[in-house]
């Protein structure tokens, strides 16, 4: 059974040291070597089709298997956006050389992309990106920067968002490129977490010369492309689980010394509302399978999980109060605890916002009725 | 009409203005409609047709009978009357009839050679007890270890009572009542437990479909009311508070959801009927209170058909159970059983 492989495979991973158990591993976790572990095993680009290297599994197995790798809070955020957005969406919308030079790597888990939306004036209000692709003799030029990138300054190619018709009103004249990271005209300058850790970037793309098969899909269409891949980047189980190696670090203390009532009905109600947070999420997988709309369900998934990863910090504090220390013991419950709440603004913000997702939840409803 | 599977003819019938208003209606319109459910319904339909009835507030025990009397008279190897069904849990005082024959309860029969028990005790606020043809009572054996007892109407005297919304919350007093044997029945602790989460299941299904009420009407009306020249859907705090109305509605709905697809193997039933049961108590509060809030003053009169939903929600959060007690067994189970991401997985 895949879900029992992938946690004999995890188990093996900690007698090993590699180092699990983190909060929000799949934004700060960077491991290439444990990405090409699991890539061997065929558990990175699932949903990509054999003929391009995937193992054709499918979104409810790759569910299954990242599921299982956040609960164990494995460092995967190297190949995390390659597998979850950029592969999906280069299958979708590239052409057939673009799939078979990017998808065998990305499955193999050589190849590392990061998503080139947000700028400094563009977050939650992403069609108003000033990035420009201008047409040149045999390609494009990039000029503009980019803010936000995740690991722009590890990965391989990032998937820019420019616009490319100024004259086309906001949602048309946009665009979508893979972008080498490498390219000298590329600048990329760290922006740091309150944590110090360096995951964020702003991307200074300064007349980059883009051949014509830089083009991801069509010129004009890539409002709707980036609509399609926000459905996979808000409702997947990263959504829930970022802080839930907390609450096993919280179990396996309170698992020592007696426990009283009111810190088991705290523990069971935290579960029960995880449990049911999955279910939600689990559907909207299903609907994503079978080629149904989601984005107004992946909306309240994204609402209601990153609300839960930010509750259950909470709820721990007053479940078993302790200080956070960053200082204390990497993995003890202090250590967790400092990690979780330095990520918790960024719960409810990456992926647009809650505040304004909860407005595509009530247009959704009222649209439908 | 024929192409139409049991549940959805059930829900026309329980649907609209003129929908039954009384227990005895609603059964005799379901059984005039073909969409009285067999025994053997898919139960993940039956969980459906409660929730629609928790949707309407039909005024009859439909989660007590399909999710719970029923299939608890089917384990134990009793017959279900073809009625309305109450369920009663509580400590009885239950002995043989005849103690000095030495007779112990044995199976099929509870008295052996002995014709009947005869059972002392109040069994408070039975859900529709005065509207149903028999209750099942879950209780202690007089030889220790739980049995089931077929009561039929005339066999206690009742107090009526009724919760927050009006529905019949009847005290069943027993003194010194006789229940013949072919009615008793021992039951294994298994299914003791199962009666348990079982009517917590029907109570978290009810709340699922009452929460969607609170949706449905609350989107109704933040769409027509007009205030300072546009409708209140259009301002943003209301958007924020509406979004997660919809959001928790939709969370116990996925909660109900997947205790319902476990319930053909009850045996692995028990944690997702408990997460239901738990996570619909728990999210009653937070419905209600956008629910009312963007009613406004309409909105808890008796003008407007929200507290039809509400004040049910606010009743059944806390019967068979609150949600205190429901998240206290699920975490003694995360803490002292499996770990818990397993079992949130279901293995």
């Amino acid at each position: 059974m895949l879900r029992q492989q992938v946690r004999d495979f995890l188990n093996a991973e900690r007698a090993a040291g590699t180092i699990l158990g983190r909060p929000d591993s799949w934004l700060t976790g960077w491991d290439p070597g444990f990405t090409r572990r699991l890539a061997e095993r065929g558990w990175v680009g699932m949903a990509l089709p054999r003929e391009y290297g995937g193992s054709g599994r499918g979104n409810l197995e790759r569910y299954v298997v990242i599921e299982e790798l956040l609960a164990a809070g494995a460092p995967v955020s190297a190949h995390w956006v390659a597998d979850r957005q950029a592969g999906p969406s280069i299958l979708r919308h590239g052409t057939e050389e673009q799939r078979r030079r990017f998808l065998p790597r990305i499955a193999a888990g050589q190849c590392f992309f990061s998503i080139g939306m947000s700028e400094q004036h563009s977050g939650s209000d992403l069609a108003s990106v000033r990035t420009r692709a201008e047409r040149t003799g045999n390609g494009w030029r990039l000029t503009g920067t980019k803010m936000w990138t995740g690991g722009a300054h590890v990965n391989d190619y990032a998937i820019v968002l420019a616009r490319t018709d100024e004259s086309a009103d906001r949602h048309a004249g946009l665009s979508q490129f893979i972008v080498d990271l490498r390219d000298p005209r590329i600048r990329v300058e760290p922006i740091r977490l309150l944590s110090g850790e360096h995951t964020f970037n702003y991307v200074h793309l300064e007349a980059v010369e883009l051949a014509d098969d830089a083009l991801l899909g069509h010129a004009g269409d890539g409002w709707q492309q980036v609509t399609g891949e926000l459905a996979l980047e808000r409702s997947g189980p990263e959504r829930f689980l970022s802080t839930l190696p907390l609450l096993i670090a919280l179990v396996a203390e309170l698992r020592r010394g007696a426990c009283s009532p009111e810190q088991h009905a705290r523990v069971g109600r935290l579960t029960a509302r995880l449990a049911s947070i999955r279910q939600l999420s689990l559907s909207v997988a299903a609907a994503l399978e079978a080629g149904r709309p989601a984005d107004v369900q992946a909306a309240l998934v994204k609402d209601l999980g990153t609300r839960f990863e930010g509750e259950l910090i909470n709820e721990a504090r007053e479940i078993l109060p302790v200080a956070a220390r960053f200082d204390a013991t990497r993995g003890s419950y202090p250590e967790l605890l400092a990690t979780a709440i330095l990520h918790s603004p960024g719960y409810t913000l990456r992926g647009g916002t809650n505040e304004i997702l909860r407005g595509i939840i009530t247009r959704g409803l009222e649209a439908s009725r | 009409m024929s192409t139409q599977s049991v549940f959805e003819r059930a829900a026309t019938v329980l649907a609209g203005p003129s929908a039954p208003d009384t227990p005895r209606a609603v059964w005799d319109a379901l059984r005039t409609a073909g969409a009285l459910p067999p025994l053997d319904a898919d139960p993940a339909d039956l969980v459906a047709l409660v929730g629609e009835a928790g949707y309407h507030g039909t005024p009859a025990p439909l989660a007590e009978t399909l999710l719970v009397a029923r299939p608890l008279l089917a384990a134990a190897g009793l017959a279900a009357p073809h009625g309305p069904l109450a369920v009663a849990a509580g400590p009885l005082d239950v002995v043989f009839a005849h103690p000095d024959t030495g007779n112990r309860v044995g199976p099929p029969g509870a008295g052996g050679t002995d014709d009947a028990v005869r059972v002392s005790g109040v069994l408070s606020r039975v859900p529709w007890a005065r509207a149903a043809d028999a209750v099942v009572v879950l209780t202690e054996g007089p030889s220790c270890g739980p049995v089931l007892l077929l009561l039929e109407a005339g066999e206690f005297l009742r107090v009526e009572g009724t919760n927050l919304a009006g529905e019949p919350r009847d005290d069943l007093v027993l003194i010194d009542a006789a229940v013949p044997a072919e009615r008793v029945r021992r039951i294994p602790a298994a299914l003791a437990r199962e009666a348990q989460w079982r009517s917590g299941l029907a109570r978290a299904a009810l709340i699922a479909g009452a929460a969607r009420r609170c949706v449905d009407l609350t989107v109704a009306r933040t769409g027509s009311r007009v205030q300072f020249g546009r409708p209140l859907s259009h301002f943003q705090a209301v958007k924020q508070e509406e979004a997660r109305l919809i959001e928790e509605a939709a969370l116990v709905d996925a909660a109900v959801g997947a205790a319902a697809a476990a319930l053909p193997t009850p045996d692995t039933c028990e944690l997702p009927a408990w997460i239901a049961a738990a996570q619909a108590s728990a999210s009653v509060a937070e419905i209600t209170r956008i629910a009312h809030q963007l009613h406004g003053a309409i909105g808890f009169t008796e003008l407007s058909r929200l507290h039809l939903a509400t004040t049910r929600l606010w009743s059944w959060r806390d019967e068979d159970g609150t949600e205190q007690a429901w998240c206290r067994r699920i975490g003694r189970q995360v803490v002292e059983g499996d770990p818990l991401w397993p079992q949130v997985t279901g293995g």
